[in-house]
């Protein structure tokens, strides 16, 4: 057996072989521990593989054909590796942190569906990112939508949560559909059912073709990745899911379809027209602002982190869109930076967004709510989850220091660079795309400030989270080991940028290395962090006179916590600025009505009245529903009249076959 | 030797920063036919802070102490970017325009979140009107920098104050005007003047930076302090620095550097004067016509992008 490849046999395996110990433990619950520890080696021996195939290009492949009825390989090429390192990176925390998590929330038998379940979903994600042919990608892609789906049942069934996942699995099978469909026109064209066989026969094909093919795979993949206006059971699928699997959803299953968007247009179909890119970037842009203008009326702290999957998503979608902008237009230099930002920020969103829902699932844990308006004061409670909490929250902002800003400032960089392309439409649209980051950063920092200071900081606004106290230690290291990696990343970006320096060279032939671009970044970063790391620590740690006193309350007694302002009263100001986004339903309840100078109690509700939903999704919904009710008039029931119908069809058929 | 200047230089940014809001307040004062106190008066502000106890909040986490360092920090770190009086600096020629962007942000976040902490209604209050201002400002610092970094070929911040060092005034493009005045409006959001933000007035209805800091105390309110005067003096050095750099020493020779400080003092003294007129002659804001004010500074950093096409 070659010894190369024994890591990626044992991650198959080693997945493959969780359920049935999951199973086993149902009866014997002392081999419970197993079905945590074989998942989470067989993922560190998955990133030994994709390291592997990273460092020095070794492609590691397993081919079980014989196994399936059509061929189905599995190997790793540069591209592959990045996205299973990926998963393995982030999914090993999720997997410690579930390890504590679902023992104190489900009972046993649920507890075995979650450890049986989720080794398998995780397989599909590994078999949708290292599927070498087109039977492979699209089984594992068909497998992850439907173990996820079952993954957000265990948690319940009843009516509402029956709507939301019905949502999810019917917008999957539509962008699935268009998946199937981009993979089965480009089959004709090709010798095999291999993937190499489809690059082969990709540069054979007419521009109208491509163009279809471009656009089914956009609309399939956008799907998944939950591009607006395809997003809409983003918000609802991902907060309901247990916390372990909403992190994995959120931080890596998005990520796979990203990863099909590079391989199909980037690896399948070269020399891509410009317009290919400016639709990418729309979508990245819109995507962007939309997602986190939504996020920002949020208080449900799952949702919340929803839609902000939606914006960087986004995000990864505008470094996307400039990468093709800039191959179009014969920069491969700036096509590599891009592109570079793309998947690193792909990455960096897997590991700070699964932290955060992980920590949305701690806080959940000691106050058994997610709804912020009823937090507060939980840093004092919980130190070690509102640390590492800070840290994701200083990270999905984009701050320095923290791993979202160097893919945020990759991704302005090549905007900047942008504006000295020749094209004039590039060089003016680049540049104000890096406005509109701009702007999404600054909402998100927004945002992020409200999430931490009303859950965190203040006083607490409900009894429960007064009584908070600090999640097991399991917990705690899952969440650790992210923010840890979230901070090496921040600070010593290099580690991470060499590895994607032949993952970009392999997708983009002929490009130099991107990390060369942001060498400078690199070095300075630390020494950056070394200063304010100083100055913080040792400020900190000098002895000051300091004498605790209660808040200013303007003379009164004293404050209590509803007088603190509130997630709503945070967000009042900037809803109010982009009211174009929400054209919100205010109501404002007085009690008693006879006495509005003295109310007994004031209520105010503030509702978006936007959604795609309404707006989108049911006109069409409407005008599909139209259409059928004309075509019933076709069935008469009369059986001469279907007579007359086949006969029509065969004359049809026949001049088709004459004139045709 | 040039890194000893570096250094200097962030010194000097660091060292009359106060002196600067003494100066602006004595201008003012003038204005409105006042004496005015010494222009040396945040200097002894400062000194009497430092010397006092620091009152924390009884619902406040250790984060309440850190912030103010933090944001301090962070500041300073800034300042090492932009070049005072030659067109080199400390952290500026590997450091890009967005690098110091967003280490102002990082400062920023976490003065939001101290005020958070305090657990009164105007910390939030405050720190609500600040993420409005900041995130709607943003978007033209950023768009006003990019457009001079594509004209002059590059993002460092050295080199962009280089490339208009070397050229005479009548050179510049409509790019560089445009760029001026969206810069200088966001300069006057970012750093709370008069018209967006009063920073003498302790009114619970228009105050946003003075709301943040009103659980503050001490040494910690000296640091926020200091940390906002440095900035503005940062803001102040890098209009110049990427508007009219003229005299900024080319070689670091004693009369090279003379002609660099005397130069750097006459144009902050401009700016100075300015201000204070500014702030003596226009009423502040209502809140909500502060987005507009930043709309109209985003439309003329839009335009000064659309201009770099025609500049090359």
């Amino acid at each position: 057996m070659n010894l190369s490849e024994f890591p990626l046999k044992f991650l198959l395996g080693g997945l493959l072989s969780t359920p049935a110990v999951a199973c086993v433990s149902v009866r014997w619950k002392s081999v419970r521990p197993l079905a945590t520890i074989l998942p989470i080696s067989a993922l560190l021996a998955g990133a030994v593989a994709a390291l592997q195939a990273l460092t020095h290009g070794t492609r590691s492949a397993v081919d079980i054909s014989w196994l399936a009825p059509l061929p189905f390989a599995l190997s790793l090429d540069r591209l592959s590796a990045y996205f299973l390192l990926l998963i393995c990176t982030v999914a090993s925390p999720v997997a410690v942190f579930a390890a504590s998590y679902l023992k104190r929330h489900y009972d046993d038998l649920r507890q075995c569906w979650i450890l049986a379940l989720l080794p398998l979903f995780l397989l599909s994600m590994v078999i949708v990112v290292a599927a070498d042919t087109v039977f492979a990608f699209l089984f594992g892609w068909e497998l992850m939508t439907l173990l996820s789906a079952a993954l957000v049942a265990v948690d319940g069934w009843d009516g509402e949560r029956r709507r939301a996942i019905f949502t999810y699995l019917l917008m999957m099978h539509a962008g699935a559909g268009a998946v199937f469909g981009a993979f089965f026109m480009l089959l004709p064209h090709s010798a095999g059912l291999d993937f190499a066989s489809l690059r082969a026969a990709a540069p054979l094909l007419t521009g109208g073709v491509r163009g279809a093919l471009f656009l089914l795979a956009f609309v399939g993949f956008g799907t998944k990745a939950g591009i607006v206006p395809l997003h809409v059971w983003l918000p609802k699928a991902h907060p309901i899911a247990p916390t372990p699997v909403s992190a994995l959803m959120s931080g890596v299953m998005l990520k796979t379809a990203v990863y099909g968007f590079i391989r199909f247009t980037f690896d399948f179909l070269p020399a891509r027209p410009a317009w290919w890119g400016y639709l990418v970037l729309a979508a990245g842009a819109i995507s962007a602002l939309l997602g986190v203008l939504f996020a920002i009326a949020e208080h449900d702290l799952k949702r919340l982190l929803a839609y902000h999957s939606v914006e960087n998503i986004g995000i990864i979608y505008l470094g996307l869109g400039a990468a093709m902008i800039f191959d179009s237009q014969g920069a491969p230099m700036w096509a590599a930076v891009a592109l570079s930002a793309a998947l690193l920020h792909s990455l960096n969103h897997a590991l700070f967004k699964s932290l955060l829902f992980l920590g949305a699932g701690a806080i959940t844990d000691a106050t058994h709510t997610q709804d912020m308006e009823e937090l507060g004061g939980l840093l004092k409670r919980m130190r070690v989850t509102g640390i590492v909490f800070l840290v994701a929250c200083c990270s999905i902002v984009g701050l320095p220091l923290f791993n979202g800003f160097v893919s945020e400032w990759l991704t302005f960089r090549s905007f900047v660079a942008g504006g000295e392309l020749h094209s004039v439409l590039a060089a003016i649209v680049l540049p104000l795309a890096a406005g509109v980051l701009a702007l999404v950063g600054g909402l998100a920092a927004a945002c992020f400030a409200k999430v931490y200071g009303v859950a965190f900081l203040g006083r607490p606004r409900s009894a429960e989270a007064d009584r908070a106290h600090e999640v097991p230690r399991l917990m705690q290291a899952g969440m650790g080991l992210l923010a840890a990696a979230c901070l090496l990343i921040g600070i010593v970006p290099g580690i991470v940028l060499r590895l994607i320096d032949g993952v970009v060279q392999q997708v983009i032939p002929g490009a130099p290395a991107p990390s060369g671009f942001s060498g400078g970044l690199a070095q300075l970063l630390p020494w950056i962090a070394v200063f304010v790391i100083a100055i913080s620590v040792g400020w900190f740690l000098v002895p000051r006179s300091t004498r605790v006193t209660s808040t200013w309350a303007c003379g009164l007694p004293a404050l209590d916590s509803r007088m603190q302002y509130t997630a709503t009263s945070f967000s009042k100001p900037l809803r109010q600025v982009f009211s174009w986004a929400y054209k919100p339903d205010r109501t404002v309840t007085i009690l008693p009505p006879e006495q509005p100078c003295f109310p007994a109690s004031i209520a105010y509700r503030s509702v978006r009245t936007t959604s795609f939903e309404r707006s989108l999704y049911q006109p069409a919904l409407d005008g599909i529903l139209t259409a059928a009710k004309r075509l019933r008039r076709m069935q008469t029931g009369n059986v001469q009249v279907y007579l007359l119908y086949l006969f029509l069809a065969l004359v049809a058929a026949l001049l088709y076959m004459r004139f045709a | 030797m040039t890194l000893g200047i570096d250094v200097i230089q962030v010194l000097l940014l660091i060292v009359i920063a106060p002196l600067l809001r003494g100066m602006i307040g004595r201008v003012k004062a003038r204005i409105q036919n006042r004496r005015g106190a010494s222009v040396f008066r945040p200097y002894a502000d400062l000194w009497k802070l430092f010397r006092k106890e620091d009152l924390v909040p009884l619902t406040a986490s250790f984060l309440f102490r850190l912030c103010p360092i933090v944001l301090f920090a962070a500041t300073l770190a800034a300042a090492a970017f932009v070049p005072v009086l030659h067109a080199s600096s400390l952290l500026g020629n590997t450091g890009d325009f967005i690098l110091l962007v967003y280490m102002l942000a990082l400062a920023r976040f976490f003065l939001v979140l101290g005020a958070m902490d305090g657990g009164s209604s105007f910390g939030g209050m405050g720190a609500s009107r600040e993420a409005l201002v900041s995130t709607l400002a943003e978007a033209p610092l950023l768009l006003a920098m990019i457009a001079i970094a594509i004209v002059s070929h590059s993002a460092s911040i050295a080199s962009m104050v280089h490339w208009t060092a070397v050229r005479d005034p009548f050179q510049l493009s409509p790019v560089h005007a445009f760029a001026l005045v969206a810069l200088a409006m966001v300069t006057i959001a970012e750093t709370g003047r008069v018209p967006v933000d009063n920073p003498v007035t302790h009114l619970e209805l228009t105050m946003i930076h003075e709301a943040m800091v009103l659980e503050y105390s001490g040494p910690s309110l000296a640091l926020i302090e200091w940390a906002n005067s440095i900035k503005l003096t940062l803001m102040f050095t890098l209009l110049i620095g990427l508007f009219a750099p003229w005299g900024i020493a080319a070689s670091l020779s004693f009369f090279g550097l003379g002609i660099a400080v005397a130069t750097f003092a006459l144009k902050i003294a401009i700016l100075i004067v300015a201000l204070a007129a500014l702030e003596s002659g226009v009423a502040k804001l209502r809140m909500y016509l502060v987005p507009q004010y930043l709309g109209i500074a985003c439309a003329i950093s839009v335009l000064a992008v659309v201009f770099t096409v025609f500049a090359r």
